[in-house]
């Protein structure tokens, strides 16, 4: 055996943070076509985008680690990928990596059957995290893959032959899923989730190949611009104008982002600026003297992250803290200096976080009095670390937080695990459940009270959802072509037309059981006023007893949300 | 043993049948109107909702002054009785100050001044009792002490037909947090500690009734219910309905709320009051 096999029998860091960065490449190619496999022809296709930006996390952080402990590099990408975690899928796969660091913690490197046994840990903690595991899923793929690596981590493979084994263990129990869950097999799909899992494993086995045959690693590609920003953040301490004391530096997600733009807007607040990316993603760095609006501004475009503000001052004045050592130590939102203003009963008091879509719902939410509203829904799905900075955020110390979708509570769930502060999640599955959740808020009752109030008000409500069909699909024994009006009820979908306002008549009738008093219905920011008019028009016609109310809601991809009650 | 009488105002709004048989009497509030001072409760409701629809300005009420009050406790305590004097909310009105310092005034001790913490059809229920307990030959300190217990138990809960007049009276309390809602809520409200505040936010004011109607006990005995509606008659009797099924035989009486009441939270208004002993 040459150099080059004998080390793959052991696992440096170097392999697995080059082993991350390559699958995570290899994963953005294939993310449609996960998305394509989700079942619900709703325009939620999330999997493969959630999973995606979960790995990239974990690729970002790894990007700048030059650390050849193979026990670092899981931490960094354990706890990276889990602050990332989007979705379902996203935060399980987080999982995977915590309990793959858990079990290299500490390690310089691992042979193959420690590697192995640390998969072994991974699962256990997916499983663990999941409150209800649902066969059929990643989850089952991931278990198979396990069971299926135990055996060969004992023989003598190298990294490849173990990561071809898993792969074949994942791609037979992935072909079996349609036959765990009825929904899959319906749609005459397999698991997204359980899909991206494979796709992940194939990238790292590519990336091993790759090495051991010499070729060059393709790795994860960045812009040049962005590789300029990251080198000169690395470099040593920064020039210091006393006029910019504040060096504040954020990466800003959102879609269509104009570096330009976001480049005009800021140059007038300081200097030393750089604003380098493109369309998802820009990060930016400047000094300032006032980097709360420099926040603001950034806002308007997307949502922030990895927010890092330095008073450069600090480094010249390190006998400030000597003065004060206690305070030094104390988390940021206490320390006096910090805490001007915040009422003893702000922190006594209960708060809103909610999760919607569509200014119109996130004005409703406030009105009724959500403290933060965190976009989301279907398509947007936060990450675990957005949920956590909206709770930290409130001056409030006990949190309710409304998820108002299925594919959030799960990360709202790990979030509310990584906060101080006392959570308690209303397991809303909807927007038209999370507001009638909130009217039910008391603000003098416990939160033990409010959850379980909130939760009762929530589903004495039935939504109605209207939306078009991304894929062909058949469901509930309707068949539904791409681009057809479908009418879900409670998540069930129960008719499809061809136009609008129309389809929405029928699932109002499919509803109805003639005990409703009130239909309360949000146009998204595809439907006219005039249209909606329309629609009551024809609803309270047709339904002369029925008390009918219209919001803007804003929401996107979703022509009408409506509650029934 | 001395005869112990009963005061109380005019937001009572008891009838004449029921004052006229405890002999109780009522000292009343004002509502002023830009041409007008009227007595609380000395013209008809429909009247008075009428004249305030017509009037551009919203009209405002004023408490009894001390000498409204000496006016009725002189006489009793000049013949030898004892006042027991219960009234509105200090919460949301200064009847009870008026009435202390005319207590005060007549430097004795035989006036004891309750404040009832809540109005309209609470405030009537809580008069009754006191009456009753004075026929029964029960001493001032016993009927005052009977009272602090019955205020525990009593329950107020009304649904007005918009906030605007509460808002505009400054009575709004804990409502406060539901002007702007963009959703239409009817906020069932309820007295607290003297207050109003929010007892539950719900869509329709059919089950906004049927959410008060919730908080009734699950036996009927001892049970003491009035309904309190203004403008609002029809309504009342879909709330008697529901009453009527949740405790079958339960004697429920339905009662108006006077003008300065109707001033703070305007026509429309439905609600219940009661108190089980």
């Amino acid at each position: 055996m040459n150099e080059k096999q004998e080390d793959i029998f052991t696992l440096h860091g170097e392999d697995l943070r080059h082993m991350i960065l390559s699958a995570c490449e290899y994963f953005e190619h294939h993310k449609e076509s996960i998305n394509d496999l989700n079942v619900f022809p709703v325009p939620d296709g999330d999997t493969g985008t959630n999973m995606s930006l979960t790995l990239k996390a974990a690729a970002d952080a790894l990007l700048s680690v030059n650390s050849s402990s193979i026990g670092e590099v899981a931490g960094i990408a354990a706890r990276s990928s889990l602050m990332g975690a989007r979705g379902n899928s996203g935060v399980i796969l987080s999982q995977l990596f915590r309990g793959i660091a858990r079990g290299l913690a500490g390690k310089d490197k691992a042979t193959l059957y420690e590697f192995g046994r640390a998969f072994q840990y991974g699962i256990v903690y997916a499983y663990n995290a999941v409150s209800k595991p649902i066969e059929g899923t990643i989850l089952t793929v991931a278990r198979e893959i396990a069971r299926g690596s135990r055996e060969a981590v004992q023989s003598s493979l190298n990294i490849v032959g173990l990561l071809q084994i898993a792969l074949e263990s994942g791609k037979k129990a992935l072909d079996r899923t349609p036959d765990l869950l009825p929904a899959l097999k319906e749609a005459g799909v397999v698991d997204a989730g359980g899909l991206g899992l494979v796709v992940f494993i194939e990238g790292c086995l590519q990336s091993m190949m790759e090495k051991t045959s010499g070729k060059e690693a393709t790795g994860y590609k960045l812009t040049p611009s962005l590789v300029e920003t990251r080198k000169k953040a690395q470099n040593g301490p920064e020039e210091f104008d006393e006029r910019y004391p504040y060096c504040t530096e954020l990466l800003i997600q959102g879609s269509g982002l104009s570096v330009e733009k976001i480049r005009s807007e800021l140059e007038r607040w300081g200097d030393s600026l750089l604003v380098a990316g493109e369309d998802e993603i820009v990060k930016v760095h400047i000094h300032t003297a006032e980097p709360g609006r420099i926040l603001q501004i950034c806002m308007q475009s997307g949502s922030l992250h990895d927010i890092k503000i330095d008073n450069m001052a600090d480094q010249y004045k390190s006998t400030h803290w000597a003065k004060f050592p206690a305070w030094k130590n104390l988390p940021e939102s206490k320390t006096p200096e910090n805490n001007v203003g915040a009422d003893v009963n702000d922190l006594v008091k209960i708060g809103i976080v909610t999760i919607s879509s569509g200014d119109g719902l996130a004005n409703i939410f406030t009105a009724l009095g959500a403290d933060k509203v965190i976009a989301g829904g279907q398509s947007m799905n936060p990450s675990i670390e957005e949920i956590v900075r909206a709770i930290e955020s409130l001056s409030s110390e006990m949190v309710i937080v409304l998820p108002n979708n299925n594919n959030i509570r799960f990360a709202a769930e790990q979030a509310a695990k990584l906060v101080e502060k006392e959570v308690a999640i209303v397991d809303t599955n909807s927007i038209p459940q999370g507001l009638a959740a909130m009217l039910a808020f008391d603000r003098t009752a416990s939160l033990a009270q409010n959850q379980s109030r909130m939760l009762e008000r929530a589903q004495q409500v039935k939504t109605g959802e209207v939306t078009f069909a991304v894929r062909e699909a058949r469901i509930n024994d309707i068949q539904i072509k791409k681009n057809d009006i479908i009418g879900l009820a409670d998540g069930n979908l129960l008719v499809r037309g061809e136009v609008v306002n129309r389809t929405t008549v029928a699932l109002l009738q499919a509803m109805l059981t003639g005990e409703e008093e009130i239909l309360t219905i949000f146009y998204g920011s595809e439907v006219s006023s005039s249209q909606v008019e329309e629609l009551v028009k024809e609803i309270t016609a047709k339904y002369p007893s029925l008390e009918v109310e219209f919001h803007y809601g804003g929401q996107p991809l979703y022509y009408y949300l409506f509650s029934l009650e | 043993m001395a005869v112990v009488r009963i005061v109380t105002d005019s937001t009572a709004f008891l009838p004449r049948e029921k004052l006229e048989a405890y002999n109780i009497k009522v000292v009343p509030l004002y509502v002023h109107f830009p041409d007008e001072i009227i007595l609380d409760g000395s013209i008809d409701n429909k009247v008075f909702f009428e004249k305030m629809k017509k009037t551009s300005k919203l009209p405002f009420t004023s408490q009894p002054s001390p000498g409204d009050f000496l006016k009725v406790y002189e006489p009793i305590i000049n013949n030898g009785d004892e006042i027991v004097s219960i009234h509105i909310s200090s919460g949301i009105s200064g009847t009870v100050e008026s009435a202390a310092t005319a207590a005060r005034m007549l430097q004795t001790d035989r006036i004891s001044i309750v404040d009832s913490m809540v109005t309209s059809g609470g405030l009537a229920l809580l008069t009754i009792a006191a009456a009753e307990a004075a026929e029964e030959g029960k001493a001032r300190d016993e009927i005052v002490d009977l009272l602090e217990q019955l205020k525990k138990k009593m329950k107020v809960l009304f649904v007005p037909a918009t906030l605007e007049y509460l808002k505009k009276g400054g009575r709004i309390g804990g409502a406060q947090a539901l002007l702007g809602t963009i959703l239409q809520i009817k906020p069932v409200l309820m007295f607290k500690d003297g207050k109003i505040e929010v007892f539950d936010k719900i869509r329709t004011m059919k089950k906004a009734m049927r959410r008060m109607v919730d908080e009734l006990p699950e036996k009927g005995q001892n049970l003491r219910i009035t309904i309190l509606q203004a403008e609002a008659v029809e309504t009342a009797g879909i709330l008697k309905e529901l009453i009527e099924e949740r405790l079958p035989g339960t004697a429920v009486e339905v009662m108006g709320i006077s003008p300065v009441i109707g001033t703070h939270v305007g026509p429309g208004v439905i609600g219940l009051a009661f108190l089980q002993k």
